[in-house]
């Protein structure tokens, strides 16, 4: 692979490694409000912590499903160097925008005390 | 799909389906039940013909307490070759194309690249599987995730709207020239698609 290549994609994958970012944070926002957290030092704590979000804020396991797909396809593009299709980032940052919503809602009723 | 397959004329319905499901994932062992859960089989015909592969030495059957349990052979003679015949047809050809059916139209060119196309692939590895077509990501992995319990693995797919692909497939690049230049299992339409704007589909 070509510096210019190489250089490219990583522009390129900027976009949706910002929409998996939210996922991920908010995921993580989620279980830290139920009062756990991951192991950060071992492998698959991504995983982890979306998968978890069916227990957290009580996601659909379809939504759940769709979001550890998108977490997987960033995770290969970036060993590969390959830009991630137009409609895997279209539906991460839809995703990462209901998410959002779904977590502001879940600590409103839940944790309304942790809300400043 | 037309009534007579390439898979259908090669094997008889179960055989098919077994050799499908036990060559693709040969370091696991299966009970009779569990086949036929999988395969959408009766158990009744399942174990005659369980049996007969076994005899000839195409699986190995152990019994344990009350459940008979069968595995490939990967000793057997014809394992390699049967392994890739599979693959290529009735195995993961046709678990992801029955998978796909509700978004048949929308579909242009649908294959398998990477370890699983070129026969390279361990018992961990993905089905990297390239999409084109007018359907959403979300409606795609949906459609997909079922098959993932029967094929045993997991799928990662690549999906492109089709002047998406056209584009990647013009530059090239670089993942448009690996899937280009390997092996691939085609699913929907075949490897020439990938460098011609689809036509209307009959």
């Amino acid at each position: 692979m070509t510096l210019h290549n190489l250089l490219g994609s990583s522009l390129e994958a900027i976009e949706p490694d910002a929409a998996y970012k939210a996922i991920m944070q908010l995921a993580n926002l989620a279980l830290q409000a139920e009062g756990y957290r991951t192991l950060t030092s071992r492998p698959g704590h991504h995983r982890t912590m979306i998968q978890l979000l069916t227990k957290t804020v009580g996601l659909d396991s379809e939504t759940m499903i769709l979001l550890d797909t998108l977490r997987k396809q960033r995770n290969v593009s970036d060993y590969s160097g390959d830009p991630v299709p137009r409609s895997a980032v279209d539906e991460c940052f839809r995703r990462a925008t209901d998410l959002e919503v779904t977590v502001q809602d879940w600590l409103a009723h839940q944790h309304a005390d942790l809300l400043p | 799909m037309p009534s007579t397959t390439l898979p259908g004329v090669l094997f008889k319905e179960y055989r098919r389906k077994v050799l499908g499901l036990l060559l693709l994932q040969p370091t696991e062992p299966f009970h009779v039940r569990e086949i036929a859960r999988l395969t959408g089989t009766v158990p009744g015909t399942l174990h005659r013909e369980l049996r007969t592969l076994a005899d000839v030495g195409i699986l190995t059957r152990r019994a344990r307490g009350n459940q008979v349990w069968y595995q490939a052979d990967s000793e057997c003679v014809i394992f390699e070759e049967l392994s890739s015949i599979l693959r290529k047809t009735s195995g993961i050809a046709d678990v992801l194309r029955d998978a796909l059916v509700p978004l048949r139209d929308n579909l242009n060119t649908v294959l398998v690249f990477g370890s699983i196309a070129s026969g390279k692939a361990q018992s961990g590895s993905d089905i990297d599987l390239l999409s084109i077509g007018n359907v959403s990501f979300a409606e795609l992995v949906s459609a997909l995730y079922p098959a993932q319990e029967i094929l045993g693995r997991e799928i990662n797919p690549k999906l492109y709207e089709p002047d998406e692909w056209l584009h990647e497939a013009a530059k090239p690049s670089a993942f448009a020239r690996e899937v280009m230049s390997n092996p691939v299992i085609s699913i929907i339409g075949g490897k020439d698609d990938l460098t011609q704007p689809a036509g209307k589909q009959p």
